[in-house]
């Protein structure tokens, strides 16, 4: 993945294209990841946007509903949908059928399958998100940024979000030897992440020090917490945005580091 | 005693290495080592290959033959030794190496869910010059199985399917690596016409294979590789006439005798029983030495049979010299 997208000839071009529509296509026949990351949340969209107690203003949230604290949770719960059961399961599964070996024996290198790969999760992830956003202000009343300042730091803090969670799941998959270790290892990361996002119960509502500590660490609570400042109207100042970067950056450079193709 | 030991016994037969130089070398090896760790899978392989023909690697599983193609097609580094594909550095000029070497390797895939169709169109797209997708798969019988996905086909359309990808975009030299390993006797013979109509269309072929037959069948050239070490290297005929120099002769007897009245004749090597059925094995003409050895003696030998050699003897042989001599005499 050194080439940037700048550098490649129309040739290239045209080949990772091809790659990533058969990588778009694959996903949709096996439809599990799409489930996943795009049902599950919409169905949760919808049921806790049908339900008047959850769309009214609360009290114990400090004045806003339910249903606007729950979809920067579920926008993350998006993101770790994708990046950290889909594309370690995806590529762990890749390598171990040899679809890698296969790959590096032609004049393009297997590191445009991960890259196409990380694409399908971003588009998945943008699909996700949209519908979330979208049928979230159109059909249940969601609070959506003031201004624009108020979208491009929702929109640098889905970015720096989904960088992590992704090379999480780079993580994942340069660990796992197979793709039923890649499961196991998603499973472990997976609960405790999408806890911290606050998808079983807000974060604020468990009134720990010890929670409210880890969530600040973690980059699903970190996530969650921008993104709802964001959508808030309040920024949420630099600190989390800096905490998920170094998710990213740490997480990419341990996948590069462990990473084997065979 | 058994047979194994008694071919050890034998004096190794000589083994010329081909002296014609008429076409062009398109692979040059020379000295290759590569080594896991402490075991070492590539001890000492030269050889070279020639424009147009079709070049064997024999030998056991776990010989090296696996290592060796993957140091040529730049996917492994050497420890030691100096390779050049069509004058490129494997690992230097991997990409432009890759574009004029097909490879069809073991224990490699495309998507389960991915067509035949899909899967040609998305490899013909990484090559420079690739050739008509559509034709290739109706050359190879697979134009019914266009739109199955890979995870549904038979085993014969898979190792149809690695040929098309490997031939996709249009190579000097093609590596098949285990093309027929898996495959029924009937699919094996079809995938042998396929490899011979690719050479046709002139291009270079390496064929790594542990099957006797496959090689003598298809290969110009054979190199036999054991225990990291290029043993034998001619073409398959001539190898299996090294073998030959040594013979065997095997008969079974009313009553027993002793191994000396044999072991006397010039002609015979080793001697070995088993109950009332001898194995001798010598040079010359030891059948009439043996019959005549025993007809002295009064020894009367029944179901007489000599066993001309083929590549697969020259295999044994050969690789049970190269062990022999590896481990000074021990026997495994």
């Amino acid at each position: 993945m050194n080439t940037s997208a700048l550098s490649l000839t129309p040739r290239q071009r045209r080949a990772f294209g091809l790659l990533v529509g058969s990588e778009i296509k694959i996903a949709i026949r096996r439809p599990v990841g799409l489930f996943v990351a795009i049902g599950i949340p919409c169905a949760l969209l919808v049921i806790f946007g049908s339900i008047p107690a959850t769309t009214r203003p609360n009290q114990a949230l400090g004045g806003i509903s339910f249903f606007n604290l729950y979809v920067p949770t579920l926008m993350v719960f998006v993101l770790i949908a994708v990046g950290l059961a889909g594309l370690p399961q995806q590529l762990s599964t890749y390598r171990q059928q040899g679809v890698l070996r296969r790959m590096s024996t032609t004049p393009v290198p297997p590191s445009w399958l991960l890259a196409a790969q990380t694409t399908v999760s971003l588009i998945l992830a943008v699909v996700g998100i949209g519908i979330l956003v979208g049928a979230g202000a159109g059909a249940f009343g969601l609070a959506l940024p003031h201004d624009l300042g108020g979208y491009l730091v929702s929109f640098v803090a889905l970015v720096l979000t989904a960088a992590a969670t992704i090379a999480l799941g780079l993580v994942i998959a340069a660990v796992a030897k197979t793709p039923q270790i890649a499961q196991g290892l998603t499973a472990v990361a997976f609960y405790p992440l999408a806890f911290f996002s606050g998808l079983y119960v807000p974060i604020q509502e468990i009134h720990s020090q010890v929670v409210t500590d880890i969530s600040k660490v973690l980059p699903t609570g970190v996530g969650f917490t921008a993104l709802h400042a964001a959508f808030g109207g309040h920024g949420p100042g630099v600190e989390p945005l800096l905490v998920l970067a170094a998710w990213g950056v740490g997480a990419t450079l341990l996948a590069t580091r462990l990473f084997r193709w065979e | 005693m058994s047979t194994q030991q008694l071919i050890q016994a034998e004096p190794g037969p000589s083994v010329s290495v081909s002296s014609d130089r008429s076409p062009a070398p398109v692979i040059e090896v020379a000295h290759l080592r590569k080594a896991y760790g402490t075991t070492v899978a590539v001890d000492d392989v030269s050889f070279t290959v020639h424009a147009g023909e079709i070049f064997g690697i024999l030998g056991r599983n776990g010989a090296g033959k696996t290592t060796t193609v993957e140091c040529v097609t730049g996917l492994r580094t050497p420890d030691r030794g100096e390779i050049s594909v069509l004058g490129l550095d494997p690992r230097r000029d991997r990409r432009e190496l890759h574009e004029r070497v097909g490879v069809q390797l073991q224990e490699s895939a495309v998507p389960d869910l991915m067509r035949v169709a899909e899967a040609v169109e998305l490899y013909a797209s990484f090559y420079r010059e690739p050739a008509d997708g559509r034709e290739l798969i109706a050359s190879l019988g697979l134009e019914d199985a266009r739109q199955t996905y890979f995870k549904h086909l038979s085993g014969g359309q898979k190792q149809r399917l690695s040929i098309v990808l490997a031939l996709i975009g249009r190579p000097e030299i093609a590596v098949l690596d285990e093309l027929t390993t898996g495959l029924d006797p009937e699919a094996r013979r079809d995938t042998w016409r396929l490899i011979e109509g690719v050479r046709a269309r002139g291009v270079t072929i390496v064929l790594v294979t542990h099957f006797m037959e496959e090689a003598e069948r298809l290969c110009d050239r054979v190199a036999m590789i054991d225990h990291g070490r290029v043993v034998a290297l001619d073409r398959p005929a001539a190898l299996a006439v090294a073998a030959t120099t040594s013979k065997r002769v095997r008969f079974t007897t009313t009553e027993p005798f002793l191994d000396e009245l044999l072991l006397e004749l010039p002609e015979a090597t080793a001697v070995a029983h088993h109950g009332l059925e001898v194995l001798v094995a010598g040079t010359g003409d030891l059948v009439t030495a043996v019959v005549l050895a025993l007809h002295r003696a009064g020894i009367h030998a029944e179901d007489i049979q000599t066993e001309t050699a083929n590549l697969e003897d020259a295999f044994l042989t050969l690789t049970d010299e190269a062990n022999h001599s590896a481990t000074n005499g021990e026997t495994r």
